[in-house]
C-alpha cells in the first residue's frame, strides 16, 4: 500500500469513528465544546501514533502468545504519558477531559491498531496508519463537537457566531443530543458511501 | 518453537519495568507543575475575585519565620499568604483570621485582601455558623463590599460601617476579625 | 440512607450508558437480543463490582503507600484484564451457552470503559469502601437496565421502514437518544 494511502485510509475509508464506529464512549461524552473535541482528539493522535511506533519496532521481539498484554501495558504507558503532560501542561483542557483521558487506554481503536497494523508492519508505515486513523478520529471529532457547540451554544471555540437572540437547543449538549447527532452524521456518511459506490 | 512460560513472563515483565521507568521519570519532572495546578484548581474563584481581583491563587507568604512569630502572638490569626495573579506577579498581602468578638453563634473566619497601598482590597467569609437569613446576611457584597478601598492600617470603627440590620451580634464579630486582620497587617507586613 | 440514595443515582439518574456514555460499545453490539444482552449485562455486573473491589484495595494498599499513583492506568487495566480472563474461564465452563453466545464480545469487557471508568471514579470521588461498592453495583445494574431496555426496542426496530442510511448503527444511536432524553428526565431527582 502506499503510503499516503495508508494515512487517507485512516482518515476517510476506516474512520474510526464513522465508519469503523469504535471508540465511541469519549467521542459521545468529550464533544460538547470544539475546543475539548480538538484536543481529545489530538491526545488520541498521540497515544495512537507513540503506541503503533513502539509496538511495530518491537515486534519482532514480542512473543505472539503475549501480545495482547504487551499491547496493554505499552498503550497504558503512552496514555499516561499523555495523562501527565496535560495534567502539567494544559490544565484546563485536563479538566475539562477529565476522566476520559485514562479512558484511552480502553479506546478499542489503539488496540484494534496495534493489532491489525502495528504488529505486523514496519515502524514508517505503522507512524502513518497511527496518524492517519487519529486525523481520521480528529476530524470526525472536529464535526461532532462544531454541530453540538454550535446548535448548544451559539458558539465555536467559544466564540459566538449566532446572534444573541438565538435560543440554544440545550438538547445538542446534553447526551440524548450526542447520541442523535452522532447518529445522524453516521446516517449522513452512510449515505454519501452508498452515493459513492452506486 | 513455543516459548517457555519463564521467557513470556519475562518479556512482559522487561516491557512493563520499562514502562514503570520512564513513567517514573516523567511523573518527578512534572510533579511540582501538577501539584501546583491542583492547589489552584482547589480555591475558589468566588473567594479569589472577591478578596483580590484578578488573583488566581493565594501562596504561602515568604517569611514563615514571621507567620510562625504572628500566630504565637495572636492566636485568632490563622495564616498569611500572598495573593498572585496569573503571571506569578504578587497582587497583595492576604490575612485569614478568626473573629476577636464572638458572633452570635461563635467565631467567624475571613480572608481580608490588603493591596500594596495598604487599603483593604476585599474580604470574604470562610466560615461562619451564624443565623440563616440574618447574621448570614454579613457574608453578601452588599455588607462586605464596604470594606473594599478602606485604610488597612487603622482600625475601622464601628460607626465607619453599616452593620446589618437585625444582625449586631455577627456585625461586630465580623468587624472585629477585619480588625484583626488589619492589626496584623499594620504591626508586621506594611 | 445516603447509601440508598447513591444506589438510585448510579443507577438511573446518573445512568451509565444514557447519561455517562462508558460501556456504549458492547452496549450497541450486544442488544440485539434480550437473553444475550441480560446475560452481558450480568457478566459486566460482576466484573465490574470485582474489578472495582481489587483495584480500590490496590491502589489504596500498594500505590498510595508507595507514592506511584502515576502507575494506576497500567495497574488497573492488567487488573482487569486478568478478571476478564479469570471470567471467560469461569463461563466457559460453567455456563457454555452464554459462552458461547457472548463470544467476542466477552473479553472485549476488557475495552468497556464503563469498567475502567467505574474504577477510577471511585477513587477520584473519594469514596469509601462501602460507598464504592454500593456505586459498582449500582452503576453496573444501570447498564443491565440499558442494554436489556435496549434490546427491547431494537426488536421492534427491526420492523421498522427505515432509510437505507439509517439501518445499523445510525438508528441505534438514535434510539438511544430518544431513551436518553427519558433519562435525562430522571436528573431533577434529588434523594
Amino acid at each position: 500500500m502506499k503510503k499516503i494511502d495508508i494515512f487517507k485510509n485512516g482518515v476517510t475509508t476506516e474512520n474510526p469513528i464513522l465508519v469503523q464506529q469504535v471508540g465511541m464512549c469519549a467521542t459521545l461524552a468529550i464533544t460538547t465544546s470544539l475546543m475539548n473535541g480538538i484536543g481529545m482528539g489530538v491526545a488520541v493522535i498521540a497515544v495512537l501514533t507513540g503506541s503503533n511506533i513502539v509496538i511495530s519496532a518491537l515486534r519482532k521481539y514480542i512473543p505472539d502468545e503475549v501480545r495482547i498484554p504487551a499491547f496493554v501495558i505499552i498503550i497504558a504507558a503512552f496514555t499516561t504519558i499523555i495523562d501527565l503532560l496535560m495534567h502539567a501542561y494544559t490544565f484546563e483542557l485536563y479538566k475539562a477531559l477529565g476522566v476520559f483521558i485514562p479512558l484511552i487506554v480502553v479506546n478499542c481503536i489503539i488496540l484494534a491498531r496495534a493489532e491489525a497494523f502495528a504488529f505486523d508492519n514496519n515502524v514508517l508505515d505503522s507512524t502513518i496508519d497511527g496518524l492517519g486513523m487519529g486525523v481520521g478520529y480528529l476530524v470526525a471529532m472536529i464535526l461532532l463537537s462544531s454541530i453540538r457547540e454550535i446548535l448548544g451554544n451559539g458558539t465555536i471555540l467559544g466564540f459566538r457566531i449566532l446572534p444573541e437572540a438565538y435560543e440554544p437547543m440545550m438538547m445538542a449538549i446534553q447526551p440524548p443530543g450526542a447520541f442523535i447527532i452522532l447518529g445522524l452524521l453516521i446516517g449522513f456518511v452512510n449515505f454519501l458511501s452508498r452515493r459513492k459506490n452506486a | 518453537m513455543k516459548n517457555s512460560f519463564v521467557k513470556l513472563a519475562g518479556i512482559l515483565f522487561l516491557i512493563g519495568a520499562i514502562s514503570a521507568g520512564v513513567l517514573a521519570w516523567l511523573n518527578d519532572a512534572t510533579k511540582d507543575l501538577i501539584a501546583q495546578n491542583d492547589a489552584m484548581a482547589s480555591m475558589d474563584p468566588a473567594i479569589l475575585e472577591a478578596v483580590m481581583p484578578g488573583s488566581v491563587m493565594f501562596n504561602a507568604y515568604g517569611d514563615s519565620a514571621l507567620v510562625e512569630a504572628v500566630k504565637s502572638e495572636n492566636d485568632k490569626v490563622i495564616d498569611i499568604l500572598t495573593a498572585v495573579d496569573a503571571s506569578g506577579n504578587e497582587l497583595g498581602k492576604v490575612v485569614r483570621t478568626l473573629s476577636t468578638v464572638k458572633g452570635f453563634n461563635g467565631d467567624m473566619e475571613l480572608y481580608v485582601g490588603f493591596t500594596p497601598e495598604d487599603k483593604i482590597s476585599g474580604v470574604s467569609v470562610i466560615y461562619h455558623e451564624e443565623t440563616n437569613g440574618i447574621g448570614s446576611k454579613t457574608t453578601l457584597p452588599d455588607y462586605t463590599d464596604q470594606y473594599k478601598g478602606k485604610d488597612g492600617s487603622t482600625e475601622i470603627g464601628e460607626k465607619d460601617v453599616d452593620a446589618v440590620t437585625g444582625a449586631t451580634y455577627s456585625s461586630k464579630s465580623f468587624l472585629s476579625a477585619v480588625n484583626n486582620a488589619v492589626k496584623v497587617y499594620s504591626e508586621h507586613l506594611k | 440512607m445516603e447509601l440508598v440514595s447513591l444506589f438510585i443515582t448510579s443507577f438511573i439518574v446518573n445512568n451509565i450508558i444514557f447519561m455517562q456514555f462508558l460501556g456504549t460499545c458492547p452496549f450497541l453490539g450486544v442488544s440485539k437480543n434480550i437473553d444475550t444482552a441480560a446475560g452481558m449485562g450480568i457478566a459486566v455486573i460482576f466484573v465490574i463490582t470485582l474489578a472495582s473491589i481489587i483495584t480500590y484495595i490496590i491502589h489504596y494498599g500498594i500505590l498510595v503507600t508507595l507514592g506511584l499513583e502515576y502507575l494506576q492506568t497500567i495497574v488497573f487495566i492488567l487488573i482487569i484484564a486478568a478478571l476478564v480472563q479469570f471470567v471467560e474461564m469461569f463461563l466457559k465452563k460453567s455456563a457454555p451457552g452464554l459462552y458461547q453466545a457472548l463470544g467476542i464480545f466477552l473479553p472485549l469487557i476488557t475495552t468497556n470503559c464503563a469498567v475502567l471508568g467505574v474504577a477510577i471514579n471511585n477513587i477520584i470521588y473519594e469514596y469509601s469502601f462501602v460507598k464504592s461498592l454500593v456505586y459498582s453495583v449500582g452503576t453496573s445494574s444501570g447498564f443491565l437496565l440499558a442494554i436489556v431496555l435496549f434490546a427491547g426496542v431494537r426488536d421492534k426496530v427491526d420492523y421498522a421502514d427505515l432509510p437505507e442510511s439509517l439501518k445499523g448503527s445510525a438508528i441505534s444511536l438514535i434510539t438511544a437518544g430518544l431513551m436518553s432524553v427519558a433519562f435525562l428526565g430522571f436528573s431533577g431527582l434529588q434523594l
